[in-house]
């Protein structure tokens, strides 16, 4: 698979065409049809030396009609594949919601739940080494807003190039980043600052911004709202790779930013297939860090039951097997806290930006 | 003197009154919501007792109105024999604490008070007096009367009397026999599990011959609750005869009392007369043990003497006393009456044959009902009753509670958080206990007392229905999974085929040995149905060959044979197996082909007959049926070999139905010892999904 390179419409109805070639064969030999998948879970992600991310591993697992379910699927995925096929032929797409209500009038094959045909197009996209944009399918999350001194070019509905300065040419939302951010799409045109910073929660976002922290520090800042969609941590690989710029993240400190974290950094599991396309290895987690609770004494709440068997889980997740991130994970449960990053607010509004910020920035030879 | 009239000779001494007032608590007075499920409690206790005597099928009407504040008018009607003239003073001016403590048999009548109570309640709370309306079917017009009570005599103060047509406001109808009752007192109505909806629910469960409605309504005549329970069936239950106390049961006080009052010359004699399960030999054996010589006078036997006949009773070999003093409801009636007031997707009911517990004989019947309409969420429904009287209060202290908590249902197929308490499921279960002699913790009487013997028929009982319950899951499951296996290959498959093709412009493959591969199995469907028209049951079962070999079996059905009951409409014929199961010796089935048997069951009322096991003999497995254990088989061949020749001895002295009891007693029990290899089934079905 050749990464960032947009399949032709043949290459891809080729591969999808695979899937059912593989039923078809195994029913001509008299046998149950069937897909191959790898197994998605974080026993089967390795570390790919070469391209420095998670990668699913060799373990494969084998869906056959055996089982009602499974049968489904299969007749499922056809549909799939013939809805495609067709979105492809007539130069449409659709959003994944969209072939969910389609999958109506599928008969035997209609999903029953969103959850189910957002996963079999991934299922389909691992199998074939798509992506889904060659599917034409588009997901309903937004990607990310971003603020700062970087232009892009962005192709809009009527095909036309369209220059935008995320600093000049935007309020104070920012740059809203499109579902589809590959080069077909979205070009890096030019950019005047040192460092990305991806931020988790909207309220420190707007905190930055408000505080003309992007200016003052000559930095793009990233919302990443929440676990960030696909195309805000593509876009994240791209300035990285085109513009060699650090990549850092500024997020809240317990168990489910961590995995935020190494999504942006290492692969999701979800996603290993695309690991190499989607993650930016050199992503360095910037805070807000159990030493920092510490350090800053910041108002911190006790982990819950869960927060506790989440930390647990990643000590045997295979992208947080390196020492800092074990004595992390480690302080954090002797400690038995967590913290927003809002709670430096204690000390201030500007407490971020005056202090915290630049002392930790300074750790890593980013002074301003 | 009795002990009844001892006990009212000395209430004599206390206002009347003041009695009730200190005890209303266990005469289940004791708040306004209990007093008024007490007063209905009460009148329709007795309206079922004397229609049961009277052998009519009883039809009840309960209406409550509310008054202003906490008062209700307490309206009941009945269709009995009505009550003579002469007797209406005594049956409710009598206090007498339960008016049948000599008769032992099983009756509604020994929980209560008494109506006498109700009449007394609603006097002293509202000062109104009660009206009685009776009417006797040969009598041309029915007796109004209007009562109280002269709290210090304990006696019926008739204010006013007179004879007229009594007619029915609701139909406009002329009442040909039938006892009204109309009072009011204070009280509350409120719904729920405690209240009077679910009192006259519950009785209608217990008493399928009965029809039951209720009115409720508010101060403004708006109707707030109403139920309309009707019969389900036409049988009444059977007379119950009353029996002589049998010696395990007997106190020290009882046996002096009896000695006391006989007539009779001899020891002997006495013993023989007076207990039930005495005969001779026992009463020669009693009184050599108690070295009491046989010709002494009853008269003159002494404190000690009587002590040591005690001790000698529980050290003689006795007869059991009769059982015709019990009235069960009886399994299909249970589930009649079950299925009437609760719509379920299955019933089990078990009525276990009487046993004794310290000379009283005893019953225990349990019914589960399951699925359907039931909540899955919370406890299951738990119905208790004594002597088809229903248990509202005091749930927890309850033997057949303890009883029920004490089976480990997990293994049955109900949720039951650590196994304690009242388990959880979309259930409801049924426990009656049918005694001549109910021990309650308390003069409440809403809790049955501990009992060794009880408990352990109870968990019996239920280990039955719990089994049954198993059996219909496992079954449904895996009718489920077979359904899921039919609707795989005849319809996803297919179109798999159909659609990949379709893509790739191939043609469509052979789908027979990709459906054989993927079931690779033989199953079996049975399904139970009624013909209405023919008045039998159908039986129909179809079995699918879905491997790559041809099979051949032999299928042997359960069913209920009877004297009355026979097989109809087979066409494959086939053969008796042994007592109850009947066998079809089936050609070869090539892989891919489907066959049926088709027969009907004749001598059988609706409902009696929905579920059966099927078992076959041959190679490979069957989903859906058991392999047959022929050792039991065999058992159960020798048991009938040997209950036909008994029967055949006994012929003669004329004393058959006992003998063939006891022989199908046998069978049903090794019949049931089959079930258990089901296990089997359901282990090679697991080993088939792995594949």
């Amino acid at each position: 698979m050749t990464i960032g390179r947009t399949k032709t419409k043949e290459e891809v109805i080729e591969a999808l065409h695979s899937v059912a070639a593989e039923m078809h064969d195994k029913m001509m030999k008299g046998n149950p049809p069937s897909m191959t998948l790898p197994v998605r879970t974080k026993t089967n992600i390795t570390f790919d030396n070469k391209l420095q991310v998670y990668k699913y591993g060799k373990k494969k697992s084998t869906r056959d009609a055996t089982a009602l379910g499974s049968a489904r699927v299969l007749l499922r995925s056809l549909h799939i594949t013939e809805f495609i096929q067709q979105m492809i032929e007539s130069g449409k797409s659709s959003t994944l919601r969209e072939m969910y209500y389609i999958s109506e009038g599928w008969g035997n094959g209609k999903f029953s739940t969103q959850n189910e045909s957002n996963n079999l197009a991934e299922d389909l996209e691992i199998v074939t080494k798509c992506i889904r944009e060659d599917f034409k399918l588009r997901p309903e999350e937004d990607g990310a807003r971003i603020i700062g001194n970087v232009t892009f070019e962005e192709k809009n509905r009527k095909g036309e190039w369209m220059r935008i300065n995320c600093r000049d040419d935007v309020g104070d939302s920012g740059y809203g980043v499109p579902y589809n951010v590959e080069a077909e799409k979205l070009r890096l045109i030019d950019q005047d600052i040192d460092f990305v910073m991806a931020v988790e929660t909207g309220g420190m976002f707007d905190r930055l911004v408000e505080n003309g922290f992007d200016e003052e520090a000559r930095c793009a800042l990233i919302h990443l709202k929440g676990q960030p969609a696909r195309s805000t941590r593509r876009i994240m690989k791209r300035m990285s790779d085109e513009w060699k710029k650090p990549i850092l993240v500024f997020a809240d400190c317990d168990p489910w930013s961590f995995r935020i974290f190494a999504s942006i950094a290492y692969g999701a599991i979800k996603t290993a297939h695309i690991s190499e396309y989607l993650a930016t290895s050199e992503a360095t987690y910037l805070g807000i860090t159990a030493d920092d609770i510490l350090a800053y004494d910041l108002p911190s709440d006790d982990l819950t039951k869960s927060d506790i068997g989440a930390l647990q889980s990643e000590l045997s997740d295979p992208r947080f097997s390196t020492g800092w991130w074990k004595e992390q994970i480690n302080l954090m449960q002797e400690i038995g806290k967590k913290a927003e990053q809002q709670s430096l607010a204690k000390y201030g509004l500007d407490f971020v930006t005056d202090t915290y910020l630049p002392e930790k920035l300074g750790v890593l030879g980013l002074n301003y | 003197m009795s002990n009844a009239e001892e006990i009212s000779s000395k209430q004599k001494q206390i206002a009347v009154s003041e009695f009730f007032e200190k005890n209303k608590h266990f005469l289940g007075f004791d708040s306004l919501q209990r007093s008024i499920i007490t007063a209905v409690k009460e009148s329709v206790d007795n309206s079922l007792d004397a229609c049961e005597e009277a052998r009519i099928l009883p039809t009840i009407h309960v209406e409550l109105n509310r008054q202003k504040g906490d008062t209700i008018e307490l309206i009941t009607q009945d269709n009995g024999p009505g009550i003579p003239r002469n007797s209406i003073e005594d049956v409710f001016g009598k206090f007498l604490l339960g008016s049948r403590f000599h008769a032992i048999r099983q009756t509604r009548g020994q929980q209560g008070i008494g109506i006498t109570g109700v009449v007394m309640y609603s006097q002293l709370t509202t000062g109104s007096k009660t009206n009685v309306i009776s009417k006797i079917k040969k009598e041309s017009s029915a007796v109004f009367v209007e009562l109280g009570l002269d709290t210090r005599k304990n006696r019926a103060l008739k204010t006013s009397e007179n004879r007229d047509v009594w007619i029915d406001k609701r139909t406009g109808e002329e009442i040909e026999q039938g006892l009204g009752i109309k009072t009011v007192m204070k009280g509350k109505y409120q719904k729920g599990k405690q209240s009077v909806y679910q009192y006259l629910r519950m009785t209608s469960i217990v008493n399928p011959h009965a029809s039951i409605s209720l009115i409720v309504r508010d101060k403004d005549r708006n109707i707030i609750d109403e139920g309309n329970w009707i019969r389900t069936s036409e049988r009444l239950p059977r007379i119950v005869s009353e029996i002589k106390p049998h010696p395990h049961g007997i106190h020290l006080g009882t046996l002096q009392r009896m000695l006391r009052e006989s007539e009779e010359r001899k020891m002997t004699s006495f013993l023989r007369h007076n207990f039930s399960g005495v005969s001779m030999r026992a009463a020669r054996e009693i009184l050599s043990k108690a070295k009491i010589d046989e010709s002494r006078g009853p008269r003159r036997i002494k404190a000690e003497d009587a002590q040591e006949i005690l001790l000698a009773f529980q050290q003689v070999k006795l007869l059991s006393p009769p059982m015709d003093c019990l009235s069960p409801i009886d399994d299909l009636l249970i589930k009649k009456g079950l299925s009437k007031a609760i719509d379920s997707r299955f019933a089990s009911t078990v009525t276990r044959v009487p046993s004794v517990s310290q000379g009283n004989p005893f019953q225990v019947e349990v019914g589960l009902v399951f699925g359907g309409d039931l909540s899955a969420d919370g406890p299951i429904e738990v119905l208790r009753f004594a002597n088809r009287v229903p248990l509202m209060y005091q749930q927890g202290g309850c033997l057949l509670t303890k009883a029920l908590e004490s089976i480990d249902w997990k293994r049955y197929g109900l949720d039951h958080p650590a196994g304690r308490g009242v388990p959880k499921g979309p259930a409801a279960l049924l426990i009656h206990l049918a005694s001549t002699n109910v021990q309650f913790t308390s003069e409440a009487k809403e809790a049955v007392a501990e009992n060794e013997e009880v408990y352990e028929e109870i968990r019996k009982a239920l280990l039955e229905v719990g089994r049954g319950l198993k059996n219909y899951l496992k079954k449904s499951s895996q009718r489920k999974k077979a359904q899921e296996k039919f609707e795989l290959v005849n319809i996803i498959l297919p179109e798999i085929s159909r659609k990949s093709s379709e893509i790739l412009s191939r043609d469509e493959p052979d789908l027979a040995p990709v459906i054989t591969k993927i079931m690779n199995a033989v199953f079996c469907e049975e399904k139970l149905d009624w013909d209405k028209e023919r008045q039998t049951a159908t039986c129909s079962i179809k079995i699918y060959n879905y491997t790559a070999r041809a099979r051949a079996y032999t299928i042997l059905v359960k069913w209920p044979e009877n004297t009355t009951i026979s097989i109809v409409d087979n066409e494959r014929g086939g053969r008796k197996e042994t007592r109850g199961i009947w066998a079809w010796r089936l050609d070869a089935l090539n892989p891919g082909t489907c066959t049926t048997i088709e027969f009907g069951v004749s001598g059988l009322v609706k409902g009696e007959w929905t579920d059966t096991d099927v078992f076959f003999r041959g190679n490979g497995d069957i989903i859906g049926a058991s392999k047959i254990d022929e050792t039991l088989l065999n058992e159960i061949r020798k048991s009938e070999a040997l209950d036909a020749a008994e029967s055949e001895i006994l012929n003669e002295s004329g004393s058959l139905e006992p003998l063939i009891d006891r022989a199908e007693t046998n069978e049903v029990e090794s019949l049931q010892k089959i079930i258990p290899k089901t296990n089997n089934e359901q282990l090679s079905l697991s080993e088939w999904e792995v594949e």
